[in-house]
């Protein structure tokens, strides 16, 4: 590197012109020399300002140098030269990851990838901002501790309602497939605002939960947050003691996903 | 008030924590029999206790699950333990947090059990 | 909701809240109503607040006769509908609480909160207000003055 970088060096200072200052920018940037790396850049954009790999380099040597602002402005500006210019498109995808804006993120890093399909780094990439468009099922968002830990409940045993008992999330079947959410949803506000009611007027302060142990099998009523509750399903096979640990695990799993939906 | 439920509740009382065991009238949430602290409210716990134990009821029709057995409303300052029992009644259960519902659990469903 | 007195409205309509009772009537041992919340339809609200007076009043009529303490409470269950009956007394003379309820609620939570009630009413009642007797010469107008503030007639 060091000798290509010298060889680089006096191939531009013979001849100024030259498009080995993108080459020469790119080695310096890698090397974290960043006053050099700019200093050719720089020099190379004012001989070339059309020119979209120039433009790139620029840009990513500024965001190696923190600043983001004109990084975004001069990969703003190579798109404008070159709209396909998969350098642009990932640079400005990694941006709006950056801000947050995964939206914005993926479509960048999609639209690079159509370019350079071969970039298994940039394939990761996208594959990474789409698991986090799409929040994590509520059974599947707690690790594994270990092997022996209980499965998941299965998604059409749990639901998330709001205050008002309409559904949030989830779905809840009868023992014959029938979809029942929204009618248990319906109850569980009122079933709710009574455990509410009588905990507080019998003195007991907030309630937490409600254990319930069927003939058939064992439910809970817990709530992730003041405006929500979270009712689960388990068959008897599972211990009553277990369901209440499950359902707090679950309502753990609503609470983050509450929190990313906001 | 019967000789026979205040048996039946004696054991519930004894549990660590307990503060009292009522048998109610499921439908009117009316005071059958108690057994009680001082300071609760028994026709507080009674008419509460079966208006909640009513609503699981109608949560638990309609999820398809069979019949309610044992129920126990968690809160920070103790819990209220229900179990359905025969000839429209319900079995109370109102303690403060260090009651272990296990115990409780089997208690309750013993007693309801005497009761049929 | 109707009332007389306006200090009985906040605790009448929390009574109403808590105890999902359908109707209630609040009224002088002698029939007068006091407030009115809840489902009245087409209920003769004034002919039941006289039945609920006088049911109470034989009620007191039997346990006199029978020696017994005065009756609080009456209570008269239906298979859908029970009406609970529930003479108090108040710094304004004995009132009495006609309360219909169906089976969405309980005989027991509408005793819970009546009890509440009457302490609300108790609380509320202002002091500085002397008691006012209802002599005969005037019931007529205390009547009709009820009825106006009532039914806007």
């Amino acid at each position: 590197m060091i000798d290509d970088i010298r060889a680089w060096t006096a191939e531009l200072a013979a001849d100024p012109s030259s498009l080995i200052f993108l080459r020469l920018g790119e080695a310096l940037r890698r090397r974290s020399q960043i006053e050099a790396a700019l200093k050719v850049a720089v020099a190379g954009l004012t001989r070339y300002p059309h020119l979209p790999d120039a433009h790139d380099l620029y840009a990513r040597i500024l965001s190696d140098a923190g600043d983001l602002e004109r990084a975004f402005d001069e990969w703003d500006m190579t798109l404008r030269l070159a709209p396909t210019h998969a350098g642009a498109l990932k640079g400005i995808g990694f941006l709006y990851f950056r801000a947050g804006e995964n939206e914005l993120a993926v479509q960048h890093l999609e639209a690079a990838l159509q370019e350079t399909p071969e970039d298994e780094g940039l394939a990761q990439a996208v594959e990474r901002v789409r698991d986090l468009l799409q929040p994590p099922p509520l059974e599947a968002a707690e690790p594994e501790l270990e092997a022996s830990a209980p499965a998941p409940t299965p998604e059409d045993r749990v639901l998330l309602v709001d205050a008002g008992g309409l559904p949030i999330r989830g779905r809840l079947s009868d023992p014959t497939g029938v979809e029942i959410g929204e009618r248990i949803g319906a109850l569980l506000a009122g079933t709710a605002r009574e455990a509410a009611r009588a905990a507080g007027l019998l003195g007991l302060g907030e309630w937490q939960g409600l254990l319930i142990e069927c003939t058939q099998a064992n439910l809970c009523l817990v709530k992730p947050t003041p405006e929500s509750f979270l009712f689960e399903v388990q068959d008897l096979d599972v211990p009553i003691g277990q369901l209440g640990l499950r359902a707090e695990r679950t309502a753990r799993a609503a609470r983050r996903w509450l929190e990313a939906m906001r | 008030m019967s000789r026979t439920y205040l048996t039946l509740l004696d054991p519930l009382t004894r549990l660590v924590g307990a503060r009292g065991a009522m048998i109610v009238s499921a439908e009117d949430g009316l005071v059958v029999a108690e057994f009680l602290m001082e300071n609760v409210k028994g026709s507080a716990l009674a008419a509460l206790a079966a208006s909640l134990a009513n609503r699981v009821a109608r949560v638990v029709e309609t999820s398809g699950r069979g019949a309610p057995r044992f129920m126990q409303l968690q809160a920070k300052g103790g819990s209220v333990f229900v179990a359905p029992a025969p000839a429209d009644l319900i079995l109370v259960l109102f303690t403060g947090p260090e009651t272990a519902a296990g115990a409780a659990r089997l208690e309750m469903l013993q007693a309801v059990e005497r009761m049929g | 909701m109707r009332t007389v007195e306006p200090w009985v409205a906040e605790p009448l309509n929390a009574f109403v809240t808590e105890s999902s009772a359908r109707l209630t009537l609040l009224m002088t041992s002698s029939g007068q109503v006091v407030a009115q919340h809840g489902f009245a339809g087409a209920l003769d609200v004034m002919s039941a607040a006289a039945l609920g007076a006088g049911i109470m009043a034989s009620s007191q009529e039997l346990a006199a006769l029978m020696r017994w303490p005065p009756f609080r409470i009456m209570v008269h269950q239906g298979r859908a509908q029970g009406h609970f009956l529930c003479r108090f007394q108040t710094p304004r003379g004995w009132w009495i609480g006609l309360v219909v309820f169906g089976t969405d609620t309980s005989l027991g939570l509408i005793q819970l909160f009546f009890d509440q009630l009457v302490e609300q009413l108790l609380a509320a009642t202002p002091h500085e207000e002397k008691p006012r007797e209802v002599l005969t010469a005037d019931f007529e107008a205390e009547l009709n003055a009820s009825l106006r503030a009532l039914f806007g007639r």
